[in-house]
């Protein structure tokens, strides 16, 4: 080891100390502010995560549409499933119509899929009643529709259709299509939620006049991730078609979501900074109280360089034992971290906004190696240089004068 | 004939004052030679310390220079001597506080290049020559006065370094002790086959010295 960096350590850690003040306090500071941004960091990913899951769960992992319905989309999908890419797809059909009971009435946005389907997600967002009694006279609704027209499961609606009301201008009886609720969704994105109705493709079909035809269909994809690039490569086959990934469907939220992560890191970063600063005037305080001991080190035969290593190395020392200290207490503290939330809601009131408001059930998180890395770097970038100012400062004091003045 | 090891020639040095440069050294010369111990006598103020930071390298003077015996290298710069060529004893022995006495000693060998446990072997052994043997894992706050600068001596000698440069050595220490570390002093650095430039305002420790000046308005010259 070399003798600067078994000097800095001293220094930092003088022997006979329980308690070492100056490193004590800064490395606490330091991991404070590493642990308040990965905190963030991690759980606005677990949020964005999240997120993403349920887009490509409420809308399929790419949408495949035409500029006008498709007209034999069983073949079309017995197509796309062949391929390496795709691991299943569904047919759907979808379009606005008025629900009614009574005297209530909503703007649906009516979704024929196929209900013996097990992987429809619909499936994992039903709040009540079950999802397998859909069939040809039952319905699936949003919580917000239900709300609106204030039906519970076991009641039953009417659906008018646009194809309704030219029956009407041709003269003929429009008799509204009669469903019993038979389970209700919540899937925490409003605009599906306040609008959903599901019911089997065969009764759209029939209602709409749509023949065999479908609006789309719904693609499951063995990459997800990679859908934006499969999306293109299946687009080249199927000019005539639309491919839509997922990324695309909810573009603008998933942009927001990236921008509110990096404001966020924004923020945080200044809260490490601020740390970093509060270190490099402690590490100035330090050395000048120590010019006597650099001007000796200068006696000894000490290079400025190893000057600069002895105090440029404990501000070092403190960001990444602060570091360190930061990862574990942002695993703890997210370890945790619906208990810190309840006690908190507990003390202030609020209820539990997680479950009520983003429909998650605990705070979501999702550890990204990539942000620790950032973080590290950051914080062993900043208190290097904290250390390094002070330390070039004393590295260049004649040792006369530095002697003379402590 | 005894082998050169410093040589000063018509150093001068000046501060600066509200009133215009202030000479605290004026056109000394002195020549000092292995084995031999000179005291530097002189009032508060007379620039006996200058004198010593001119003559260590801590400082470079206005004018004139200085050479200091590098063992394998000659007679160099002060500067690129230091912790080699020459030890330093200052008047509040300088330890640093959160070492122990071993590891100071073994500081200025580590910071000389000397391998860790070489300079710890080096320093144990000084310890124990300067009475030390049983406190050498104490830090300096655990130690009396006089233990501080047996230790600073020990650190001054551990690179056997042709001169030694003591700054007031016995200024902080009573009677008995400051004559006991003068006994020392002379004792260990007479063994090593170093020199002693003795800075001090003590006319008895002065006398001890082989040589003898007195440093009077800046100008060095034999008492």
């Amino acid at each position: 080891m070399p003798w600067f960096l078994h000097l800095a350590l001293r220094q930092l850690f003088p022997p006979g100390k329980r308690f070492p003040a100056f490193a004590t306090v800064s490395i606490l500071g330091v991991g404070l502010g590493v642990a308040s941004l990965l905190i963030v960091q991690t759980v606005m990913n677990g949020f964005g995560e999240e997120h993403r899951l349920r887009i490509r769960e409420s809308f399929g992992d790419c949408q495949v549409v035409g500029a006008a319905p498709i007209e034999q989309p069983e073949a079309l999908a017995k197509a796309l499933v062949a391929r390496p890419e795709v691991a299943s797809a569904s047919l759907y059909a979808e379009g606005p119509a008025l629900a009614r009971n009574g005297d209530f009435s909503g703007i649906a946005q009516v979704r024929g899929i196929d209900p013996t389907d097990p992987g429809q997600p619909a499936r994992k967002y039903v709040y009540g009643g079950s999802f397998d009694d859909l069939d040809d006279g039952r319905i699936v609704l949003g919580a917000g529709l239900a709300r609106a027209l204030r039906v519970r499961v076991g009641d039953r609606i009417e659906i008018w259709s646009p194809a309704m009301a030219e029956r009407a201008e041709k003269g003929k009886a429009p008799l509204p299509a009669e469903f019993e609720v038979c389970a209700v969704i919540v899937t925490g994105f409003t605009e599906v939620d306040n609008a959903a109705a599901l019911i089997p493709l065969r009764r759209f079909r029939e209602i709409w006049n749509l023949g065999p035809r479908a609006h789309g269909l719904t693609l499951r994809l063995k990459e997800p991730a990679l859908a934006e690039a499969t999306a293109a490569r299946l687009a080249a086959t199927r000019p005539e078609l639309r491919f839509r990934p997922w990324q695309d469907i909810k573009k603008d939220f998933l942009a927001a979501i990236r921008f509110e992560k990096t404001m966020l890191f924004f923020l945080m970063f200044i809260i490490t900074l601020v740390a970093s600063f509060s270190i490099g005037s402690t590490l100035f305080s330090a050395v000048i109280r120590r010019s006597r001991e650099v001007g000796v080190l200068a006696a000894l035969g000490a290079a400025r360089w190893e000057v600069v290593g002895l105090f440029g190395l404990q501000g070092l020392l403190i960001g990444a034992l602060g570091t360190l200290l930061g990862f574990g207490l942002t695993w703890t503290i997210l370890s945790f971290r619906d208990g810190i939330l309840s006690a908190i809601n507990g003390l202030f009131g609020g209820g539990d906004m997680v479950a009520n408001v983003y429909q998650f059930s605990k705070v979501p998180l999702h550890y990204d190696a990539a942000d620790f890395v950032i973080a590290a770097a950051f914080t062993l970038l900043t208190t290097a240089i904290a250390g390094l100012v002070p330390a070039l400062w004393a590295a260049g004091r004649k040792p006369s004068e530095a002697m003379r003045d402590a | 004939m005894p082998e050169l090891v410093l040589q000063a020639r018509g150093l001068a040095k000046a501060f600066a004052s509200p009133a215009g440069p202030l000479p605290v050294l004026t056109d000394v010369s002195l020549e000092v030679f292995a084995g031999e111990s000179v005291s530097i006598r002189g009032s508060s103020g007379s620039g006996k310390t200058t004198l010593l930071q001119q003559l260590g390298g801590l400082d470079q003077p206005d004018a004139g220079e200085v050479r200091i015996l590098a063992p394998g290298s000659g007679l160099v710069a002060p500067r690129t001597s230091l912790g080699r060529g020459v030890g330093f004893v200052f008047q509040n022995y300088q330890l640093m506080p959160e070492l122990t006495a071993l590891e100071n000693v073994a500081l200025a060998a580590r910071i000389a290049g000397v391998p860790a446990l070489s300079a710890t072997a080096a320093a144990r052994a000084l310890l124990v020559q300067v009475g030390l043997g049983a406190r050498l894992e104490h830090l300096p706050a655990k130690l009396s006065g006089g233990e501080c600068q047996r230790v600073a001596i020990a650190r001054a000698l551990v690179n056997r370094p042709s001169v030694i440069l003591a700054d007031e050595p016995t200024g902080n220490l009573d009677e008995r002790t400051g004559a006991e570390i003068m006994d020392l002093l002379l004792g260990v650095v007479a063994d090593r086959g170093a020199a002693l430039i003795l800075v001090t305002h003590s006319r008895e420790f002065a006398e001890r010295a082989g040589r003898r000046f007195v440093l009077t308005a800046g100008v060095l010259t034999p008492a």
